[in-house]
């Protein structure tokens, strides 16, 4: 079943075309990676589906909705999370705060509990603490739950990311990025991480990524860009194997070597 | 948590028993005209940190202030409505106003935003100072009446013709708004306000309609800032457009300075700010014109010395305390 359908999509910033006539099929339940060279517009995908960008061309549909011109927070609402390149989390709260803020989306709190906070309320708010305190298990941070999240180690804070994504009970991850910077530890935690939230919750996943052994055993299926364009889709062993891909990469000329 | 509550209500009742004797301890005219305006000062620092929790600084919140003392003092004398509904409407006019520049304004950000503020207010003044029709133009609103008694029942009628009873009105009317700023920046509210400080992005991925939650920010801010210029107008009993007035440029700078000496990290660090700074002001009024050095003297201290403005010296003694303890027990070691 098809979660996120990609028609002709297109960017252009000024004269440059940093995609275009993209077309992409994202089902419910896999692991979709996204890779190319440098400059190839995967984070400008990203960015388009994730709302920071709105294309020039085409048309996003999201669990058969029209989302093309949604504002960020619209299609948080609708169920798409990001987790961002660099470390992204709110500086001024707690591990679980910061994970509190991804479970408001969800929990709507009234204007009268600003003044009045009743039992229901109370009992509201506990419920939302125990779930996030589930979600900080998950992602192994329970311990540090009353820490600031910017005292954590990098590879901890990637992992809140990752913890804020899920609170806000998003079906769709956009994952850029989501293993630079970390040890091999990490990086197969991470990895397990998305691994599981697939098999349990059914939740997908979009990964832009450039460690090429991760994507190869995390991805179920990658798209290739080159210059904005798709030059290859399939499994990751096919697509690596392809000699579009191979040129791609690293030019024609090495690949006769 | 009991523990806690009995805490904060012994800390609420020496407040208000503070509040409600100052005028007797003080025992004059002067001195309590100075709490008046201490206490709107109070309010109006108080909602310019609520700008702040979003990272904004406004150099405009005279301008909103203006807008609510002007609306106010115009709506009672020419409309003839009473100064109970006059006081909320006029702070209601600056929360329109706010909401509809908000929508440009909030797109900017650090010094821009407290350019486009800076301006905005200065414009508002030089309307009301180019419009003698109905403001009174260059010569100010003259005139402006006390507020009309109220009857309640088994206390009698109250006049608010002396200052005394100005100032228990002051007193109650900036405690019921500094108490829903608080609860503001306790609830939901408040968290994602502070949210949008930290990171607009993930805020908005999130779930969180940015755009919509600073427009809301800075109505509200700006609503109370209307409400301690209504305040101002009918306790002043005119008002002037003037620079050197309480909506020139001057004042919105003190009114920065006030929050940082105070430290807005914190909510008491406004109202800390202006009573420390306003007592020392008084007493060095004799400095005549030589005054404002003193206040700036002040702030580049505690700039220096205390980043954290004054709210954070506690902290500061605690951490000194414990330094000395430590250094106590290795000597006592060694």
């Amino acid at each position: 079943m098809v979660l996120l359908e990609i028609r002709n999509l297109g960017k252009r910033f000024g004269g440059l075309a940093a995609v275009s006539e993209l077309d992409l099929d994202i089902d419910r339940g896999e692991i979709f990676g996204l890779i190319g060279p440098n400059g190839a517009g995967k984070s400008t995908v990203l960015n388009m589906v994730g709302g920071t960008l709105l294309p020039t061309s085409g048309k996003i549909t999201f669990v058969d909705e029209d989302i093309t011109k949604f504002p960020p927070y619209r299609r948080a609402q609708r169920g798409i999370a990001r987790v961002f390149q660099r470390d992204v989390l709110f500086r001024s709260f707690t591990v679980l705060e910061n994970v509190l803020a991804g479970l408001y989306l969800v929990s709507g709190t009234g204007f009268t509990e600003i003044f009045f906070k009743g039992l229901s309320a109370r009992n509201r708010e506990k419920a939302l603490h125990e779930k996030a305190m589930e979600i900080l298990r998950f992602v192994n941070l329970d311990q540090q739950a009353d820490e600031m999240a910017i005292n954590l180690p990098h590879g901890n804070q990637r992992a809140l990311c990752l913890a804020i994504a899920m609170a806000t009970q998003a079906q769709l991850l956009l994952l850029d990025e989501p293993l630079t910077g970390m040890n091999d530890e990490e990086i197969e935690a991470i990895m397990s991480m998305i691994r599981t939230l697939r098999d349990e919750k059914g939740i997908t996943s979009i990964v832009v990524e450039h460690n090429m052994r991760a994507v190869a055993g995390l991805c179920d299926r990658v798209a290739v860009l080159d210059y904005g364009k798709k030059i290859a889709e399939g499994p990751p062993k096919e697509v690596v194997d392809n000699p579009v891909v191979i040129e791609a990469y690293l030019g024609a000329e090495e690949n006769a070597v | 948590m009991s523990r806690k509550l009995l805490i904060n209500v012994i800390v609420a009742v020496v407040l208000a028993a503070v509040i409600i004797s100052l005028p007797f301890m003080l025992g004059n005219a002067y001195w309590t005209s100075i709490l008046v305006i201490m206490g709107v000062n109070i309010l109006l620092i108080s909602s310019l940190r609520t700008i702040k929790l979003l990272g904004h600084i406004s150099l405009g919140h005279v301008g909103f202030s203006l807008i609510g003392a002007y609306g106010s003092a115009l709506l009672v004398m020419k409309v003839g409505l009473s100064f109970w509904a006059a006081i909320f409407i006029g702070g209601l006019m600056s929360a329109v106003v706010a909401l509809a520049l908000a929508y440009p304004f909030l797109k900017v950000k650090g010094i821009y935003f407290a350019l486009l503020t800076l301006l905005t207010a200065e414009t508002f003044r030089l309307i009301v100072r180019y419009w003698p029709g109905l403001t009174g133009g260059f010569w100010g609103l003259l005139e402006i009446p006390f507020p009309d008694p109220i009857t309640i029942p088994l206390i009698g009628t109250i006049n608010f013709d002396n200052i005394n009873n100005y100032y228990y009105l002051t007193a109650v009317i900036v405690s019921l708004s500094l108490l829903v700023l608080y609860r503001l920046e306790r609830s939901h509210l408040g968290f994602k306000w502070v949210a949008i400080q930290d990171t607009e992005m993930l805020a908005q991925s999130v779930g969180i309609n940015v755009k919509w939650h600073k427009m809301l920010n800075f109505a509200i801010a700006c609503f109370f800032a209307g409400l301690a210029g209504a305040l101002y107008a009918h306790y002043q009993h005119s008002l002037s457009p003037d620079a050197t007035s309480r909506f020139g440029v001057l004042m919105s700078i003190y009114l920065v300075v006030y929050m940082v000496v105070g430290g807005e990290s914190k909510f008491a660090g406004p109202v800390i700010g202006t009573v420390i700074l306003t007592i020392i002001s008084e007493l060095g009024r004799a400095l005549g014109e030589y005054q404002p050095m003193m206040i700036g003297a002040i702030a580049i201290l505690v700039m220096l010395l205390m980043p954290e403005g004054l709210i954070g010296l506690p902290n500061r003694f605690k951490l000194l305390n414990r330094k000395l303890l430590n250094q106590t027990q290795r000597m006592r070691r060694s």
